[in-house]
């Protein structure tokens, strides 16, 4: 059974989104995802102050059969990447919510047209 | 077409294996994860399930002469119970496909073809049998084909069928064959037999604790070590000597495209080469491979190798090792560096 946190939003590619106090916006793939995926052995972040729009190829997560882009699930700014993955690009498996994640946005607008938990869990059922 | 399941489909559902279609077979890629289960062949030992592979018997009277005129191989060279790779060429002295064959008496050879060649390799073999007194008889279904690959497979299989295996010599004990051979380049065995004998062999074999390994695993395995791969590392437009197998030639005999690889001996081919990442990052099958700045081939093969932790693929080119080069991944160009082969 997939883990699907209910403080996260989501969106249909399997991304989640969490919302920092600070309006900044958190962003890695959901439990679903890396299991779909299988072993991540390599990730490809974006450069620090890049801006997205909602929908852009920002990341991409390889595993040893393919290769799977992220979409940026808000329009915004990149202002911090998770380093740790350059090294340890398993994080992403190892803990999907929390060590593995992989941008954090400055989001240009209000997030919406996010899904919540339970919508992302019927999806994947 | 309709998708063949090999007789332990159920059993890898089972065990929760991810399922794909290969070859016209649904067949198990992976179970707990390509880079264990690859670690484990390397480390201690893993079975595969590969009774997709072809099974093919030619019986009768000119056996030999006619498996020695089809193939690479002078099977005069071969005495009972040696197996033998080698190659089958079409006329212009392309590789339609790399065999096996087990020589089980003078009058009967077992021939392994891959599992997308059994129907050509087997119409092929008709076609080019008329002037032999040969009987062709494709037995794929009839068998199961597991691989125990890895540092400790002989163990498990002396406590298995109390029987030991040389490298590329086979046991047959009834209808079972045992053959030390593999897609790995670990020691180990394959074991083929009645199909509806294959879960005694492969319940025993978990229980010993060999590792379930799907195909993802035995891909990045066999890409490790160089060894070709049917329909991708050739597909019907290279030879034996341009994919780096010349070794597999005996040229003291007469055999189908024996007159274009002596041709193609006296001029310059490109070759089937290594390349590895200098670079973090995977790159895969078809990607381009560049050379000052020009496209120069494509990756036949391509992978992360979970030995080395670096992309590692294959390539026909003709530049000397050492050359660098550059593979594009999704518009940037990493660099690479041609390598002898195997890369492990």
């Amino acid at each position: 059974m997939s883990e699907v946190p209910e403080n996260l939003f989501y969106t249909k590619e399997h991304e989640w989104v969490l919302l920092e106090k600070d309006g900044k916006v958190r962003i890695g793939i959901t439990h679903y995802a890396q299991e779909s995926l299988s072993d991540v052995v390599f990730v490809e972040l974006p450069e620090i102050g890049t801006d997205y729009s909602k929908g852009d190829v920002m990341a991409v997560a390889e595993s040893v059969k393919a290769a799977s882009d992220i979409y940026a699930p808000v329009s915004g700014k990149v202002i911090e990447i998770n380093n740790k993955l350059e090294e340890s690009p398993e994080l992403i498996n190892e803990s999907p919510y929390d060590f593995g994640w992989l941008v954090l946005i400055d989001p240009e607008r209000d997030v919406e047209g996010l899904w919540n938990s339970q919508t992302y869990r019927d999806s994947i059922a | 077409m309709d998708i063949k399941q090999t007789p332990l489909y159920e059993h890898h559902q089972k065990l929760g294996a991810k399922m794909a279609d290969f070859a016209g077979w649904v067949m198990p890629i992976q179970y707990r994860g390509i880079i264990t289960e690859h670690k484990s062949v390397r480390e201690r030992v893993g079975v595969f399930d590969v009774s997709h592979m072809g099974q093919i018997f030619v019986r009768g009277p000119q056996t030999i002469e006619f498996l020695s005129y089809i193939t690479t191989w002078d099977m005069k060279r071969q005495k009972e119970g040696d197996c033998r790779y080698c190659h089958i060429l079409d006329n212009k002295g392309m590789i339609i496909d790399d065999i096996i064959a087990y020589s089980i008496s003078s009058e009967e050879y077992m021939i392994i073809p891959n599992a997308s060649t059994v129907d050509k390799i087997f119409d092929w073999m008709i076609d080019n049998s008329t002037e032999f007194k040969v009987d062709i008889k494709n037995s794929t279904t009839d068998f199961f084909c597991l691989a125990l690959q890895g540092p400790e497979a002989l163990r498990l299989l002396g406590q298995h069928l109390n029987i030991s295996v040389k490298p590329f010599c086979f046991v047959k004990i009834g209808e079972t064959i045992v053959s030390g051979t593999g897609y790995t380049g670990e020691f180990g065995c394959e074991i083929i037999g009645p199909a509806e004998e294959v879960s005694t062999h492969w319940h025993s074999l978990l229980d010993m604790g060999a590792e379930p390994v799907g195909l993802g695993a035995r891909d990045t395995l066999r890409l490790e070590k160089g060894f070709l791969l049917s329909g991708q590392d050739f597909d019907g437009g290279q030879s034996p000597l341009e994919a780096g197998y010349g070794w597999v030639i005996d040229w003291h005999h007469e055999f189908i495209g024996k007159e274009a690889l002596m041709k193609q001996k006296k001029t310059s081919f490109l070759k089937l080469s290594g390349i590895i990442l200098e670079e973090r990052g995977v790159i895969r099958t078809g990607f381009d491979v560049f050379h000052q700045g020009e496209c120069i081939s494509s990756l036949t093969s391509g992978s992360l190798s979970p030995s080395l932790g670096k992309g590692i693929g294959l390539a026909y080119i003709d530049l000397p090792l050492n050359s660098a080069v550059s593979v594009e991944v999704r518009g940037s160009h990493l660099n690479a560096r041609v390598v002898r082969l195997p890369f492990l």
